[in-house]
């Protein structure tokens, strides 16, 4: 394909709650296939609404989602069909993981789907061995911890075979190895040639793992573009109730408190850091 | 918490894996056993054999299982104390000297039979608590023809009522920080506030759940996806043996008395 596909679009969306408040306000997203990006935004900016439009849950009030070009239909069929190509994992795995079991949770999208036992069964055992899971078949999610039911969920998406999985705060309330983990299985599905939407105000992991960054606030999209570009806006980071990275935020200091020569751009993660400062010492000798 | 132990051993006990319509049909068989014997030596049987599977076979800790026992153990002693007291036709046995209250031979032995069936059938229900996982059980349940929408509701609420402990205990300790359980006025207060919260986050929390299962192309029935093994013809034929052993320990000592 010469050119990038935009898989999933978001187009002048407006959405009111039932009771007439405003939740998104002409909300323009673009997400090319292939591709990490994160909507980045403080609690309450609407990130979760802007995510349930996307497999269809929530209707736009005004606009229009696109999801692999096509506009979404909200007939039954239409819905079955976009939400096996989007699927959300949602904020507090126990609002998603509702059976007795971790293999009858994984394979309840799958079953929906109406696949055979057989497929079902293959795909509930992949999905399990893609996040690290297989062995916890028989529990009960009761039985597990925060990160593990976490896992769990995201196979109960995987499972269903999606093109775009989008995540609503994947790594909230982990502990940092919990939150490594999802992260890394995040990598490899990208790895594999999903598209991956996560929303997140962990400011310190987006330069990571995004190619591209929105940031979200009071229902309207305020920025736009690579990490580099969005972070070098820093008023606006800030007026979003949002901060830079710890790393930058120190280079920043070091620069304006102690005059040492980083300049903008702040370098956003340890690696570009450790570069900046060796190239430092070496410009001293 | 009981309740919590209980499901954790029912998913780690060591028999967990065993064939579950063998398990149900034991201890349903076992319990009708229980209720047929007109003299407490088969239940008293029974109660002894259970202790040792769930014990020797099950590897439930001996004092778990004790604890787990007193329970009916208390009920079914205070049935005994009250049914040799007050359900006795016959000459009084012996005077207590108070109250003017006496022993009935008939109450007491009346009384012994209830004791021993209570014990029999707890601990038939008990190993079947004990030693298989609920879901198995809602699985079996589907192949009774159990209408489906009472089987969903089951498993919902089994696995919420998880969630909603645990929430309840949060909201519990948060208003304890606060003194919430200083006194008794307060104690009041605070249990009601407490449920009307819960309440109302289970109203939430539904609602949040049918998105999430909206999102997973819910139809409104919830598809079963393992399959059950049905016994084989062995074991079946063990386990009806065992059982015609028990009614025949039921005939012999059917005119059996305590005293």
């Amino acid at each position: 394909m010469g050119e990038e596909m935009n898989v999933v679009e978001a187009i002048d969306v407006t959405y009111h709650y039932p009771d007439g408040t405003k939740a998104l306000e002409k909300v323009n997203f673009r997400v090319d296939e292939g591709k990490i990006v994160a909507l980045l935004g403080p609690n309450g900016a609407g990130k979760s609404t802007l995510f349930l439009h996307f497999n269809g849950i929530l209707r736009p009030s005004s606009g229009e989602i696109k999801i692999n070009g096509n506009s979404v239909e909200y007939s039954k069929k239409g819905l079955m069909k976009v939400r096996q190509t989007v699927g959300i994992v949602f904020q507090n795995p126990d609002d998603q993981l509702f059976a007795p079991t971790v293999v009858e949770d994984v394979a309840f999208g799958p079953m929906n789907i109406g696949l055979s036992k057989d497929e079902v069964e293959r795909r509930v055992r992949e999905s399990l061995e893609k996040v690290g899971m297989l062995g916890f078949e028989k529990k009960p999610p009761h039985h597990l911890s925060g990160g593990e039911k976490k896992r769990v969920a995201i196979a109960g998406i995987l499972a269903m075979k999606p093109k775009i999985m989008v995540l609503d705060e994947p790594t909230s309330g982990l502990d940092p190895k919990g939150a490594s983990q999802i992260l890394k299985i995040l990598y490899e599905l990208n790895e594999e040639g999903m598209t991956i939407i996560i929303s997140t105000h962990d400011v310190d992991m987006v330069p990571l793992y995004a190619n591209q960054i929105y940031i979200i606030s009071q229902g309207a999209i305020i920025k736009e573009g690579t990490p580099q570009k969005v972070f070098e806006d820093i008023e606006t980071i800030r007026g979003a109730n949002l901060r830079l990275p710890r790393i930058a935020h120190l280079m920043e200091i070091l620069q304006k408190e102690d005059k040492l020569p980083f300049e903008k751009p702040y370098p956003l993660t340890i690696g570009q850091a450790r570069k900046r400062v060796l190239k430092h010492f070496e410009d001293l000798q | 918490m009981i309740e919590n132990t209980l499901d954790n051993y029912a998913y780690t006990n060591s028999i967990k894996d065993a064939n579950v319509s063998f398990k149900v049909l034991f201890a349903i068989l076992t319990v009708i056993v229980c209720l047929v014997s007109t003299s407490p030596v088969i239940p008293l049987t029974i109660t002894f054999l259970m202790l040792f599977l769930i014990i020797f076979l099950a590897k439930i800790p001996f004092k778990f299982y004790l604890k787990f026992l007193s329970i009916p153990f208390i009920f079914g002693f205070m049935t005994f104390i009250f049914m040799t007291v007050f359900f006795g036709i016959s000459e009084p046995w012996f005077n207590i000297g108070i109250f003017n209250l006496a022993v009935y031979k008939d109450g007491l032995n009346l009384g012994f039979l209830v004791l021993a069936r209570i014990m029999g059938c707890f601990s038939c229900l008990g190993f079947l608590v004990l030693t298989t996982p609920i879901n198995e059980i809602f699985f079996l349940l589907e192949r009774f023809r159990i209408p489906k929408i009472i089987i969903e509701i089951a498993m919902m609420m089994y696995r919420y009522i998880f969630v909603f402990l645990d929430e309840s205990g949060k909201m519990y300790n948060s208003q304890q920080t606060r003194l919430g359980y200083s006194s008794l006025k307060n104690t009041y207060r605070s249990v009601a506030l407490l449920a009307s919260n819960l309440f109302i986050k289970t109203w939430s929390k539904g609602e949040q759940l049918y998105i999430t299962m909206e999102s997973r192309c819910y139809n409104g029935s919830i598809k079963t996806f393992e399959v059950q093994k049905s016994i084989d013809i062995e074991n079946l034929f063990l386990l009806l043996s065992f059982e015609f052993l028990l009614l025949l320990g039921v005939y012999l000592t059917r005119g059996f008395k305590v005293i």
